[in-house]
């Protein structure tokens, strides 16, 4: 599989965590903006998890195909309820929430990769 | 009995789930889940393999729980068994951290906690703390508003015997 979409949600979860912490910085409250990106993120994962499945469909199996099913479940989830946790917030402490969804979008890619080496990042 | 405003120059958040709050929640959540779902697949699919390692997990999965929903609710009641949540955590994340380094054997799966969280980038280790010290401005702040409730000159005997 081409890495290209892993990695480009690793640089972005990266990006949204390093803006949202400047936001926090800043003493800024949730933005359009920010939430757009949120978006974008939570869409690229939806293509990743897609990607997966697809893989998955192909007959392909990871060593632990239940592990792989919950990272699946749980990976659009995050974006999701980062930003309805964020939204009430109405504080700096609202782009710090997105900061860690935007972290774990990152990480979980990687982790994806270990459960199963041939989604590659 | 209506609560006492809080005094003009603090601007502290109403509730243990608001500030900095929002995010040990969102992070907390976070654990609860991944420790609960770790725990699940490793009980449910694999559990002979290292029994201690994945009881602990699931013992810390419901800790995790435990101190996210009592931070989200954030009542007296709540945060006290908050501080016994988190308490147990950094126990939790210290003694099992130790012990999986001196018997790895104990450990053929890591847990939440293996190697003092080092497998979720120390945050195990770290969080406890953060979480104890913001329920400790909760406890500051509870005193100075019995302070503030009773009469001038209890509330000056307060004062002077919180200095002394």
């Amino acid at each position: 599989m081409n890495g290209a979409v892993p990695t480009t949600i690793i640089i972005a979860g990266l990006a949204l965590a390093g803006y949202s912490l400047v936001m926090t910085a800043l003493n800024r409250r949730m933005t359009v903006p920010l939430l757009a990106a949120v978006g974008v993120l939570e869409i690229l994962l939806l293509v990743e998890v897609g990607l997966v499945v697809a893989k998955l469909a192909s007959g392909q199996r990871p060593a632990s195909l239940p592990t792989l099913i919950g990272y699946l479940i749980a990976t659009p989830i995050v974006p999701v309820v980062a930003a309805f946790w964020g939204l009430v917030e109405r504080s700096r402490w609202g782009p710090a929430v997105i900061a860690v969804a935007g972290l774990v979008a990152a990480v979980l890619m990687v982790r994806l990769h270990e459960i199963w080496p041939v989604i590659h990042v | 009995m209506s609560e006492p405003a809080a005094p003009p120059g603090t601007s502290q958040p109403d509730l243990t789930r608001t500030g900095p709050g929002r995010l040990l929640v969102a992070v907390y959540a976070l654990f609860a889940l991944s420790a609960s779902a770790r725990a699940g697949v490793q009980i449910a699919t694999k559990f002979g393999h290292a029994p201690v390692a994945y009881l602990l997990s699931a013992f810390a999965a419901v800790v995790y729980i435990l101190a996210t929903v009592t931070l989200t609710v954030g009542n007296p009641t709540a945060r006290r068994i908050a501080v016994l949540s988190c308490s147990t955590e950094l126990a939790g994340v210290l003694a099992v951290g130790t012990w999986s380094l001196a018997d790895p054997a104990m450990f053929p799966d890591a847990t939440v906690w293996s190697g003092y969280g080092s497998g979720y980038g120390f945050v195990p280790l770290v969080l406890p703390v953060f979480g104890l010290l913001w329920l400790s401005r909760w406890s500051k702040r509870a005193r100075t508003k019995r302070a503030t409730v009773t009469s001038a000159q209890d509330a000056e005997d307060a004062v002077a015997d919180g200095r002394s």
